[in-house]
């Protein structure tokens, strides 16, 4: 393997990851909140970027490239992120609220139930070919000595990097982060010591969703948007962020990462025939579960007596 | 006594409920001839699906305004979703034949359900003939088995044979997905492009569905080839096109009939200017084709892929030996009716003169198509014999 082939693997393997982690924060943030895996999140990104479609074609119409298709492309992420944030809370609402004192399985099996039917009233809503989101600026891909790069690709890593960020200082730093930790840790008491529960927890899957969408818009760039778009993505996300740690947001992202190296480096490199691409990410599910089922960053929780 | 007479009345009327739809059902054997169809009519691959049922549409249409069978008895299409599952094309052929009892089926339009399905048509004695399952094998199947497209035996010839030949190619990459279809013309475009001189350097596969082909792409870049052959579904080759321009490749593209279906140019506009493909032989002058092209378009605001073009003349095929058996009989017997199909000579459809070879394969030629920008541009027509790259015009 050449020089400039290995930095192009490396290159699309950075980029590919940058896509898992984006949807693996997502997961993460819920997940360290509430111990409560949301299966439907693929498919509210789905929704996300069905909207954002929409309001993008709507508002742009023929203009060619320009300040006002970036400007429409941003306005499209917005109203798909406050679209989607309301459809989170009311998913909660719904769905997994009444099942808050249920066992564990209840809420997770609701979950499912309730990403099916999102992906279903989809197809039977929108149909089910591909449709073609067009890229809001100019896509040219930068060559850096044989090795390229497209526009769209380090948007998506500077965005995960940036939610990232700001995910970890709102959690962190704010009032309704601390709110959240303190949910996260004790529901019962959190309550006592004067904490809104209900609002914290409708809080967590607005902003679950909300950065759900934002996945959502920037993969249909390059994926399409269809109505299982974000079945597959989605349990990949899943596996980064177990891979990560489930609940450790730095943990999500590093996770997506590696996962996406291994995919295109276990293929590449490994010899793994690339129809078995798709069984690298579930392999390493397994083996992390079977062997540091914490994950990489994950801390190890102590039983409380 | 009057309660006897009660019960006899009631036995009685009892029976005639049971028994009527059954006798009706007997009678109606005659009365209401149905034909199926079966494909994609949702999902990633609808658009093969609906193109094709929209030619059966047409042909029955025609069919029932001439008056139907004898000049009086309409014929009824029956449609069926597989969405190109090989699951949902089991349970489709199941109703078709057993509760709708057709006479014949239209489809499958995909080359895996076509093999499941095949197996089938061919035990319950039913025929089937698809207008785009293009595996070599399909036709091997059994005598209950047709099909109005070539065989990927033929367009993998051609191809392998074309571009060796006449674009001059030394060596070629492919990037197939598992599936019989892909597969399938790989392995023939392989054999003979390999056969006429040409090296296939490196095969890169995936699955059907993946979004992302950097991985692949990036290793055919590394081992730079004349030229990447791509047979597949629209959906996968809009990605890999838009993926390859992404990595920088240069690289000329080829394809296969799949690219003749215009949704390419909806999701991969940008990036279709030069491809190469083997597509479906253009019967020059023919009036039937130009007639059947505008009025499909006017009805149903798209033209017609070539799959959909060859469902038109299969299911006019169909019809046509079903005439002949109830002209004949009275009746629509199964295995008279495939006897009526295979004993087709000359048939002048909108693809062109169709005649069947032994078993049941299309006697046939291929198109070689150039596309300019999102215009495709026919280059000939082509056919193999004797191993040989003959151009008809």
């Amino acid at each position: 393997m050449g020089i400039s082939e290995f930095f192009q693997h490396l290159m699309n393997g950075l980029t590919l990851g940058g896509i898992y982690a984006l949807i693996a924060l997502g997961y993460t943030m819920v997940y360290g909140i509430l111990k409560f895996i949301n299966f439907a999140h693929g498919d509210i990104l789905m929704v996300g970027a069905y909207i954002g479609l929409f309001v993008f074609d709507g508002l742009r119409g023929d203009a060619p490239l320009g300040t006002w298709t970036f400007v429409s492309f941003f306005i499209a992420m917005l109203v798909s992120m406050v679209s989607c944030g309301l459809l989170g809370m009311a998913i909660e609402r719904i769905a997994y609220k009444p099942l808050r004192k249920a066992t564990r399985l209840a809420p997770l099996l609701s979950a499912i139930g309730v990403s099916f039917i999102l992906s279903n009233s989809a197809a039977w809503v929108f149909g089910t070919q591909s449709r073609k989101l067009n890229y809001p600026f100019d896509n040219t891909p930068i060559s850096f000595g044989g090795v390229v790069i497209t526009p769209h690709q380090i948007l998506i890593l500077v965005v995960s990097v940036i939610m990232m960020v700001t995910l970890k200082l709102f959690v962190d730093r704010t009032r309704m982060g601390k709110a959240m930790r303190a949910t996260s840790l004790d529901q019962d008491t959190a309550m006592l010591m004067g904490i809104n529960v209900n609002k914290v927890i409708s809080m967590t899957f607005a902003i679950g969703s909300a950065l759900a969408a934002v996945g959502g818009i920037l993969i249909a760039l390059d994926y399409k948007v269809y109505p299982t778009m974000g079945t597959m993505t989605g349990l990949k996300a899943f596996v980064a962020a177990v891979v990560g740690g489930i609940g450790n947001i730095s943990g999500a992202m590093f996770g997506g990462i590696l996962l996406g190296l291994l995919e295109t480096f276990g293929v590449a490199v490994f010899g793994i025939p690339t129809g078995l691409k798709d069984t690298i990410a579930f392999g390493v599910l397994i083996l992390i579960l079977l062997i540091k089922p914490e994950g990489l960053f994950g801390k190890v929780e102590k039983e409380k007596v | 006594m009057k309660k006897r007479l009660f019960v006899f009345v009631a036995v009685v009327a009892l029976f005639a409920l049971v028994a009527a739809p059954v006798f009706a059902q007997g009678g109606s054997e005659a009365s209401s001839p149905k034909i199926g169809f079966m494909g994609p009519m949702t999902g990633d691959y609808a658009n093969y699906g609906v193109l094709s049922n929209n030619s059966a549409m047409l042909a029955v249409e025609h069919f029932n305004a001439k008056g139907g069978f004898n000049g009086k008895l309409p014929v009824v299409l029956v449609t069926e979703d597989t969405e190109g599952s090989v699951e949902k094309g089991l349970s489709a052929i199941e109703k078709l034949s057993s509760s709708d009892k057709i006479a014949g089926l239209i489809g499958p339009v995909f080359t895996g359900v076509s093999f499941a399905v095949g197996e089938r048509v061919q035990n319950e004695g039913l025929i089937m003939i698809s207008p785009s399952a293009t595996h070599a094998d399909i036709t091997s199947i059994g005598d209950f088995v047709f099909r109005t497209v070539v065989s990927d035996g033929l367009q993998g010839e051609v191809a392998g044979r074309y571009f060796a030949e006449q674009l001059g190619y030394k060596t070629m990459a492919v990037l197939y997905a598992k599936n019989d279809y892909s597969q399938g013309l790989f392995e023939g475009m392989t054999a003979s492009f390999e056969a006429a001189g040409g090296k296939v350097i490196t095969s890169e596969s995936f699955q059907v569905g993946d979004k992302d082909f950097k991985t692949q792409l990036t290793k055919i870049r590394s081992a730079n080839p004349d030229a990447i052959y791509i047979p597949n579904y629209t959906a996968e080759m809009a990605q890999i096109l838009e993926q390859a321009t992404q990595l920088g490749i240069k690289i000329p593209f080829t394809s296969c009939d799949g690219f003749s279906n215009p949704e390419i140019y909806n999701l991969a506009g940008d990036f279709t200017d030069g491809v190469v493909y083997v597509g479906p032989a253009k019967v020059k002058e023919s009036e039937d084709y130009s007639n059947f092209v505008a009025e499909y378009t006017a009805k149903y605001g798209v033209g017609p892929d070539s799959f959909a073009s060859n469902a038109f003349d299969g299911t006019n095929i169909l019809l046509s030996a079903m005439e002949t058996v109830y002209k004949k009989t009275g009746k629509f017997d199964r295995k008279d009716i495939r006897d009526a199909v295979a004993a087709t000579k000359n048939y002048q459809g909108v693809t062109g003169t169709i005649n069947f070879a032994e078993n049941g394969d299309l006697v046939a030629y291929q198109g070689l198509y150039k596309v300019n920008k999102t215009t495709p541009e026919y280059i000939g027509t082509f056919t193999v014999v004797d191993g040989k790259l003959v151009q008809i015009d």
